[in-house]
């Protein structure tokens, strides 16, 4: 055990030295922005929490139904949601740690190091699981009025499920890893947990639970309710934690016991029977993985001869990006979920029951379809956040071959730029086209919307290349999460900001137009004075959220790299 | 003593180590020079027991690195040639960690941790983070890490790369001093001088067999050389 604690003790001290060494003033504001931002997503998981069991409480009879059903959702979901976060964790942890070379070669045994491993990954997997699903069953205890019993229970619930879900993870992880390398795996995870999660959301979606709240098939909700009373299967962890808390709330503490015993029970033969297993193949199946190859396909594609014409420091860059992309297996994933993202968001604007409305359908259409510019910037931002603004980190401690090449790093971001540049214009331009086609909106508004995105694109493309360069971490495991440091944050924040700014400015004039337009009649000087002036001011924007975030970037990085 | 028996390792298809059998005896500095990619880091590794040999065995003092792998362990000191340090860690607090794992106690360590921080001058920096030390820095306290207890071997990947001249006459100097007091030393190195200046035998591998094993003198003898210097013998031995 106490190799075990030692094994601990860099991560305890890294943690308590962080804040020791750097007195630093970003530290604290990240910290109090971060913070604050988990204490508002907190909150509001608590607030609708809250909301519907009071509502669930209203109704009689149906109500406690709707309730414990919705609670075994949450737990499967939980069970399921730390299942996944632990496979993924478990790999990283136990086979791809920089420093497994390191405590691999001390006189530890492997299974001691597998233990410390083990907790650490269950930690890191489970903790913000943990925290952001506490508010819902805090909710159930104060709407069910629960007493001490229950807060006790739902404690000792979770961190069995959490054990469980590890050990069963970790079991699977190091069996696996014998047959497929670590490397591997992760991505297939990563590829596969994806699909799960769209095929689920995609089968929510179209169930259209919204129709539930519709009289008119009303007979089908209650035929729906009806299914709700089948027992959950008696096999699967959550429903033993489900069963507990149940009976933690309506007060019959035996039982409740009894489900968490059993809970606790089966966590203690899935933490030994990972320990018997992990001290029989751990080893082996770590020096597999650092023996494997990484590859999971081999890319044919290997000449990029559509590029000729560009000149050679930009072609060199572009081939190396869009090689890198298509040859990171876990990019692909990324892929995936965007053309999810599109397909759904047109198939939302697709099942809009515009003619049930009590507004002029007209108005409705091109009052939504003017909204939508403001939606597709948000689309867009997230899409640059995850590609473009990692487009700098993303060259790791190979950018000393930026700074050695005859290029400045001003040419540098400009390459960068234009490489996201025209796939994003591409993408959010068939967003705003097909949505405005769907919504049958006026020739104005679609030409407006598509003008407007055309001005938007580029500048938020350039924030994302330009706070990337101002705030890159060289060093991170994954470029693609630096979104989540303080420069994305702010990233994120100027550009909600900048779209906001355009959408301001150009509701006043385009309101005008739009009446002008409906009641035949032409736009008065002031108008006209007011229309120009917005567009223009919008024009001028446009061109500082180009010009102004990328020489910002440009500045910064040529400070940081002295 | 370090014995390598039969020793094999396969990445997929590659031989990457074949059939490698060698005898390394106590207080003997051994030098395993080869050309890049001819198996010498893999070697190491399975010496070190940070890798699992395809087949073979690797026995450290006489005992089996497969059966006994703690045990194994323990004699050793282990330096890779790009050793991961946690960086949030000071010197101190890193030599610590080592330590506790090789159950070295509290007044050893105290004396030990001292002594060696001072002999790889790095006494006034070891309550400092390690990521703003230098790589010889760093190189300098996987060294010191590695020697807190007192190990009878050596396992050494590249010992001398990022290493200042002082810092190198220095180390050169300590591993001569530990095989006089009877450790084992088995390191690989590019740097053919520092193997010509230390090593009592050399060992050249190439495409993961060992081609050729002696001292100096018998690896003049067996091609031929007289006058030869490290770098014609490995040339002659290893151009394709």
């Amino acid at each position: 055990m106490k190799h075990v604690v030692t094994l601990l003790r860099p991560r305890l001290f890294s943690f308590k030295n962080k804040g020791l060494f750097k007195n630093d003033r970003g530290r604290r504001v990240k910290l109090f922005l971060f913070g604050t931002i988990g204490i508002c997503f907190w909150g509001g998981i608590f607030a609708v929490s809250l909301r519907v069991l009071i509502y669930f409480k209203t109704i009689s009879e149906l109500g406690d139904i709707l309730a414990y059903k919705l609670l075994s959702m949450i737990l499967l979901t939980f069970f399921s949601l730390l299942i996944f976060s632990s496979i993924l964790t478990s790999i990283s942890k136990l086979y791809l740690s920089r420093d497994l070379s390191l405590v691999h070669s001390m006189p530890v045994s492997s299974f001691k190091i597998f233990i410390a491993r083990s907790i650490e990954s269950t930690l890191d997997s489970s903790w913000m699981v943990i925290v952001y699903t506490l508010p819902v069953f805090m909710s159930y205890g104060i709407v069910y009025q629960a007493g001490f019993f229950f807060y006790w229970d739902m404690i000792m619930v979770i961190l069995s499920l959490v054990i469980i879900a590890s050990s069963t993870s970790v079991i699977l992880v190091v069996l696996v890893v014998n047959f497929v390398p670590a490397n591997r795996m992760r991505n297939m995870s990563i590829f596969f947990g994806l699909c799960l999660f769209l095929i689920l959301f995609f089968a929510f979606r179209f169930l259209q639970p919204e129709r539930l709240v519709d009289p008119e098939v009303f007979s089908t909700a209650l035929a729906y309710l009806k299914s709700l009373k089948t027992p959950a299967p008696p096999y699967l962890p959550s429903t033993w934690a489900c069963d507990s808390l149940k009976a933690a709330l309506s007060g019959h503490i035996q039982h409740g016991m009894f489900h968490t015993a059993l809970s606790w029970t089966w966590a203690g033969v899935m933490v030994f029977t990972a320990i018997i297993i992990a001290d029989a193949v751990y080893f082996k199946g770590l020096s597999k993985t650092h023996t494997a190859q990484v590859r999971l396909f081999r890319n044919r594609f290997s000449g990029i001869h559509f590029l000729r014409f560009l000149p050679g420091p930009v072609r060199a860059f572009v081939t190396k990006e869009i090689r890198t992309f298509f040859r990171d297996q876990t990019q692909w994933s990324q892929l995936f979920l965007i053309a999810a993202l599109v397909v759904l968001y047109l198939y939302n604007f697709n099942a809009l029951p515009l003619e049930k409305a009590p507004i002029k359908t007209v108005y409705l259409q091109n009052l939504l379809s003017f909204l939508n510019m403001g939606l597709a910037g948000f689309v867009l931002t997230a899409i640059t956040a995850r590609f473009a603004y990692p487009a700098v980190s993303i060259e790791r401690e190979a950018f000393w071959l930026v700074k050695s090449t005859p290029i400045g790093l001003r040419s540098y971001l400009w390459i960068k730029f234009f490489i996201y540049f025209l796939p994003l214009l591409i993408l959010t331009e068939i967003l705003i086209i097909a949505t405005n086609i769907l919504l049958n909106v006026t020739p104005f508004m679609m030409a407006l919307s598509t003008a407007t995105i055309f001005f938007l694109v580029p500048g938020v493309v350039a924030m994302g290349i330009g706070f990337g360069a101002a705030y890159p971490d060289f060093k991170a495991d994954n470029p693609a999460q630096t979104v989540t440091s303080f420069g994305g944050i702010l990233f994120m924040m100027v550009c909600a900001g900048y779209i906001g700014a355009v959408i301001f400015l150009e509701a006043g004039p385009v309101y005008n137009i739009f009446m002008a337009d409906i009641r035949e009649r032409g736009l008065t000087v002031f108008e006209w004075t007011w229309v120009t002036g917005s567009f223009v001011l919008v024009f001028v924007l446009s061109i500082a959220a180009i010009i102004i975030p990328m020489k910002f970037g440009e500045k910064r990085l040529s400070e940081l790299q002295g | 003593m370090i014995e390598l028996k039969n020793l094999s390792k396969k990445y997929g298809n590659l031989l990457a180590v074949d059939n490698l059998d060698l005898r390394v005896p106590k207080g003997e500095i051994f030098g395993f020079i080869g050309p890049n990619g001819a198996g010498k880091t893999t070697t190491i590794n399975m010496v070190g027991g940070v890798l699992a040999p395809t087949s073979g065995a690797v026995m450290i003092c006489g005992i089996n690195m497969a059966d006994q792998p703690e045990h194994a362990k323990r004699k050793i000191g282990f330096i890779p040639d790009r050793p991961y340090l946690y960086e949030k860690l000071t010197g101190m607090e890193f030599l610590k960690f080592i330590a506790d794992l090789y159950d070295v106690d509290e007044d050893t360590f105290l004396k030990k941790s001292q002594e060696k921080l001072d002999m790889f001058f790095l006494s006034d920096r070891s309550n400092e983070l390690i990521e703003s030390y230098s790589h010889g820095m760093k190189q300098r306290l996987v060294m010191a890490a590695a020697l807190l207890h007192d190990p009878q071997v050596i396992v050494v990947d590249e010992p001398m790369v990022g290493l200042d001249p002082l810092a190198i006459k220095m180390v050169k100097d300590h591993f001569k001093h530990l095989a006089d007091e009877g450790v084992t030393i088995f390191m690989s190195t590019h740097t053919l001088k520092v193997a010509e200046d230390i090593c009592d035998k050399i060992g050249i591998i190439h495409k993961g067999t060992l081609i050729a094993t002696g001292t100096y003198e018998d690896l003049r003898r067996d091609v031929h050389a007289e006058g030869a210097d490290l770098e014609q013998i490995f040339i002659r031995l290893t151009e394709p």
